[in-house]
């Protein structure tokens, strides 16, 4: 028998459509990975699947009940994770546990899996001041409470790096039944190979369905694959890079960090950290979660003050002249940030404005860099209704838009489909070539592949640096995932951590 | 059972950890009271009032005199006009008397004499003040004089007042103000607890349990209503422990009609984060539609009666008009039977509806 039953259902909101014509079953006592890009439909989905959401048309049968109508049978059978945990940040991890514990009306007996995730010494801590890695496990472990037939895990893995998603991949695997039922939703492409049973959604269908060795081997060519059941994706030549306009100048590393160092309290976040980017060079920082990469990149752009050592942008400290270190950079962020209620103009011509383009040029600039963004047609759209990988492009063009020598990109592509992220990478990698200098932070190990320069950031210090090339070399590894797991296990033993 | 008990635990769990909620339930009523007690008097009001003295009688000397003696009044005698006038004009006095220079001889020969009163009428309740205290002032010294050679009056009108003896506003405002304080407790307080859960995404997690919309709807009306109490008593011992307020009335009618005016209060503020599941917003609205109308249209600043009419008809959805008409009796005239019943029913009313409303309003899915 089958867990969930879905034929032909629709699901519209407001603007949208979330599911579209979507049929699909999910076999029981496999895990199922459904893998989609930000927007693709794959949390409408799980709700409709658990009765939260109800769908406009088709139907949907789960463990052999309607949830539109059975959602009080059903929900007592289900253990569901939502994307921000539902955890109650002024409750310790014993209260959240024990919350929901009486609300599935399940004994009070967590030994077993307070130990099994490591909880235990953190028992009485309140879950708002846990490390996300930690929340996502104590999630994990209320959905799990009472033995649920049927796992239903929203993004658990979202922002979090390589090390902490095996080590929850491998918690669910090991505690769950023969027969328990698991969905897992994923917008990370390489997770698809790790799963019995893997789903592709792209705008609210799915495009693949089944055994993912039986599309692809590894997750490299599943990645390819996907790119072709997608429509396939044609390298042009970027017009953004075409158009920029590089200013030349003697500097010959445009970033350098010396000896940034920033302590919180007695915590050092980041040490003593040192690295130079030359011309043209796109440098990643990687490393997992809580490493210090954002304190170092609040520290490059002079939006914290380091405790001792500084940084130069052209060769100007910013800490002595952070205004005009400041104006050689475009920064685009993780959390996109536009003016949500302004249109794809304002939005452009404000950044112009606040970059220092004279009053009399915006008007210019913005609709000349609007049409080699392909923005053109969006421009009186407000910026919050336009879909992500748009929103990603005019965050691009925001921080461009003054002709920048050097970029900062702060996870700029998490959430973003791996066509879009293809094509924002082709931008990126002419860019570079023509001389602009780039330094970016990314959970994606194959995005880190296209940087020239890595450095590898653990507990606040570099622990290894150079080309893709040779940090594989160096931990004698395939993939860079492989390579960033083996090396941040070794630092580990050596400093007798394990 | 189980699962309502383990609800409100966690309520009372967060009301503990969550320090805005014992501000807003002890703290800013404390102060409120404070305020109220010390800070607000509408009874008179000090006025510093210029005085030019035309006329050099020494008679006109003990009206300078009497103006001064009055405790109310701080006056400064000037020489020059103009400079007076300034003063008027910086705000440095609220008013000004000018005695002209016949003043004396146009009484000793009998006739009706002038005295010119200046007000700011830029401040009408003042400058009601000024006038009204300087013609006082006025017709006492002239008593004294011996110029008015009146009649005995025929009628002597003998003064009671009832309820307030000492006439202090204190005695009604305070108990008064009890609705304000309530108001806020009730409603900004449980205002922001549902919408807290749509924004942590704790609402979905709780959807996904067998948590039923019963369960949650009362789970919260018992944590909140708990604490309110609490917030109640406490304002009732401030009033009468601490500012030594007479309480005239019985203490568990007020416990009663108290429990319902907050019963009420809650299902506003429940009902205002149900449908908008935002805590700015749900704070904003519960302050314009608790703490404002608290205030201004209860009738505990501003009698009802003298409003336009269609503000009168708008106080009558307004708990807070009932609650306060009833605690100002209830605190200074005693329990009295038609004023209790009247305002018990109306308030039952607001509040069952209330209750309904949010009942319906709680979703049992992500959406209707």
């Amino acid at each position: 028998m089958d867990t969930v039953v879905i034929n032909n259902i629709t699901k519209k909101f407001e603007h949208t459509t979330a599911i579209d014509d979507l049929t699909l079953t999910i076999p029981t006592g496999q895990m199922t990975g459904i893998v989609g890009a930000d927007a693709a439909g794959k949390t409408t989905l799980l709700r409709i699947i658990i009765g939260l959401l109800c769908a406009d048309s088709g139907t949907v049968t789960t463990l052999g009940y309607d949830p539109a109508r059975q959602k009080k049978e059903l929900i007592a059978q289900i253990g569901y994770m939502p994307q921000k945990f539902g955890l109650y940040e002024d409750l310790s991890v014993r209260e959240n546990l024990e919350f929901y514990a009486d609300l599935k009306s399940v004994d009070k007996n967590f030994d077993e899996l307070l130990d099994f995730t490591g909880l235990r010494p953190f028992q009485k801590r309140l879950a708002g001041n846990l490390s996300g890695g930690m929340k996502q496990k104590v999630g994990l472990a209320c959905a799990l409470l009472g033995d649920p037939k049927f796992l239903v895990l929203d993004e658990p893995s979202v922002g979090v790096d390589p090390i902490s998603r095996r080590d929850l991949m491998r918690l669910v695997r090991a505690t769950i039944k023969e027969d328990t039922t698991v969905i897992w939703s994923t917008a990370y492409l390489d997770e698809a190979n790790s799963f019995d049973n893997t789903v592709v959604i792209d705008k609210g269908k799915v495009i693949f369905h089944g055994p993912p060795e039986t599309l692809a081997a590894t997750s490299a060519d599943f990645e390819r694959e996907v790119i072709r059941l997608m429509g396939g994706y044609e390298e042009k030549e970027s017009q953004i890079a075409a158009h920029y306009i590089y200013r030349e100048s003697t500097v010959e590393y445009p970033v350098e960090a010396l000896n940034l160092l920033k302590m919180y309290g007695n915590f050092a976040a980041v040490k003593n950290n040192t690295f130079h980017i030359r011309k043209g060079e796109i440098f990643g920082l990687l490393g997992p979660n809580g490493a210090g990469k954002s304190t170092s990149f609040k520290m490059m752009c002079g939006l914290a003050r380091p405790t001792d050592g500084t940084a130069k942008i052209m060769g100007v400290d910013i800490r002595k002249n952070p205004t005009l270190a400041r104006s050689y950079l475009g920064y685009m962020a993780q959390k996109f940030s536009l003016y949500g209620n302004m249109s794809v103009r304002e939005n452009l011509e404000f950044f112009a404005g606040i970059y220092g383009i004279p009053l009399a040029k915006i008007k210019e600039r913005v609709g000349s860099i609007a049409s080699y963004f392909g923005l053109t047609v969006y421009f009186d759209q407000l910026s919050e209704k336009l879909p992500l990988g748009i929103k990603q492009r005019l965050s691009l063009a925001c921080a461009l838009i003054h002709n920048p020598p050097i970029l900062f990109l702060d996870e700029a592509t998490s959430g973003v489909d791996v066509v879009t992220r293809k094509e924002f990478w082709c931008h990126l990698r002419a860019l570079a070539k023509k001389g602009v200098t780039i330094l970016i932070t990314t959970h994606f190990m194959d995005e880190a592949e296209y940087c020239d320069n890595i450095s590898l950031f653990y507990q606040g210090e570099t622990i290894a640096v150079g080309t893709p090339a040779a940090l594989k070399a160096q931990a004698a590894a395939a993939t860079m995932e492989e390579a960033f797991i083996t090396l941040i296990n070794r630092k580990d033993a050596e400093s007798g951590r394990l | 059972m189980r699962i309502l008990w383990a609800f409100i635990k966690k309520e009372f769990l967060q009301i503990f950890r969550d320090p805005s909620s014992i501000l807003i339930a002890f703290i800013l009523p404390t102060l409120l009271s404070l305020i109220y007690m010390y800070g607000i008097n509408v009874d008179s009001v000090n006025i510093n009032l210029g005085l030019k003295l035309d006329d050099a009688n020494p008679r006109v000397v003990s009206l300078a005199r009497s103006f001064s003696n009055n405790q109310y009044i701080r006056t400064k005698v000037y020489d020059d006009k103009d400079a007076m006038y300034s003063d008027i004009v910086n705000s440095k006095l609220q008013g000004a008397v000018i005695v002209p220079n016949d003043f004396t001889v146009t009484l000793n020969n009998g006739r009706t004499a002038q005295i010119l009163v200046i007000t700011d009428g830029s401040e009408t309740n003042t400058a009601n003040y000024v006038q009204s205290y300087a013609s006082g002032v006025i017709y006492q010294w002239l008593e004294t004089t011996g110029y008015s050679k009146q009649q005995v009056s025929l009628i002597d009108p003998q003064l009671r007042i009832w309820y307030n003896e000492k006439l202090d506003s204190h005695y009604f405002i305070l108990p008064g103000s009890l609705a304000v304080t309530l108001s806020l407790v009730g409603i900004l307080l449980t205002a922001l607890v549902v919408a807290r859960e749509w924004e942590r995404g704790t609402m979905e997690a709780l959807l996904s349990t067998r948590l039923s919309r019963l369960h949650f709807v009362a789970g919260k009306y018992f944590s909140y209503y708990i604490l309110g109490i609490c917030s109640l008593l406490f304002n009732v011992f401030l009033c009468i422990a601490v500012f030594d307020l007479p309480f005239r009335g019985s203490y568990i009618i007020l416990f009663l009609v108290g429990s319902l005016f907050l019963l009420t209060c809650m299902g506003i503020g429940l009902l205002v984060s149900t449908i908008f599941k935002n805590q700015f917003l749900a704070c904003q609205i519960s302050l314009v539609m608790g703490f404002l109308p608290a205030l201004l249209l209860s009738g505990l600043m501003f009698p009802i009666s003298s409003m336009p009419a269609f503000f009168r008809y708008l106080t009558a959805v307004l708990p807070q008009r009932y609650f306060v008409s009833f605690i100002e009796s209830e605190f200074l005239a005693g329990t009295i039977s038609d004023i209790v019943l009247i305002n018990t029913v109306y308030l039952s009313c607001l509040c069952l509806v209330l209750l309904f409303l949010v009942y319906k309003n709680t979703l049992v899915r992500l959406e209707k």
